[in-house]
């Protein structure tokens, strides 16, 4: 497993069949402190993550065409989780830079495409449910 | 998978059983602002439609077998699909 940051998707139409109607992303490598490893993969999703957010790589085809079920597939590269938190040496590696330094927040974010999973410029979605 | 620019063919008539019908290319492997990054590659032509010039993306090891019809074949790179776009944080690059 590696750790990434998706940077952008890679779009297709002349592709092998086991790509068809699957989202391929382009993710840089991190290290645990969050800092780009050098290097890149394009990753099949399967969680539906957007531009800018911290995922969770798997690059081995056995345990990738488990995931996605078709055993004959040419994949072997999937992103399976959204990462929120790594905590190197009991201080979180993805958290933002200090508020102080201002403007350029919401950088690490996705701010490009998608909708903000984290609630950090919407409520949280439990309010307002089940209000009359 | 990584990105890469097929820059020529490869013939052989003289192959292993099971590669007959398939064509190689020879790629150069891209970094991801399109660079050439690393040493070129022959790769398989798994979607039977690339040709030189065009950006592609190709998968390596076990599972460049697994893109051709036969899977059994000694092959540890195939072209998986031609580019169309690559759109990134920064901006389109293609």
């Amino acid at each position: 497993m590696k750790l990434g940051r998706v940077v952008g998707t890679v779009v297709s139409t002349i592709n092998s069949p086991a790509f068809d109607d699957r989202t391929l992303l382009l993710c840089d490598l991190l290290d645990p402190q969050g800092r780009p490893a050098g290097g890149y993969l394009i990753a099949v999703d399967t969680v539906g993550a957007g531009a800018g957010e911290t995922v969770l790589i798997l690059d081995e085809g056995n345990s990738a065409r488990q995931i996605i079920g078709v055993s004959g597939a040419p994949i072997r590269t999937l992103v399976v989780g959204i990462v929120d938190e790594v905590i190197v040496g009991g201080t979180n590696a993805l958290a933002p830079a200090p508020v102080v330094a201002g403007a350029s927040r919401g950088r690490r974010r996705r701010d490009l495409w998608g909708s903000p999973r984290d609630g950090s410029s919407e409520p949280s979605s439990t309010s307002g449910s089940g209000e009359s | 998978m990584q990105l890469a620019r097929v820059i020529g063919t490869v013939v052989a008539t003289v192959k292993s059983p099971g590669l007959e019908g398939i064509k190689f290319l020879i790629i150069q492997p891209l970094d991801r602002q399109q660079r050439p990054s690393g040493g070129q590659l022959v790769a398989a032509d798994a979607i039977h439609m690339a040709g030189p010039g065009e950006l592609v993306y190709f998968v390596a090891a076990r599972e460049a077998a697994q893109a051709l019809p036969d899977t059994f074949v000694p092959v540890d790179h195939a072209i998986v699909g031609i580019v169309d776009a690559v759109a990134t944080l920064s901006g389109d690059e293609q």
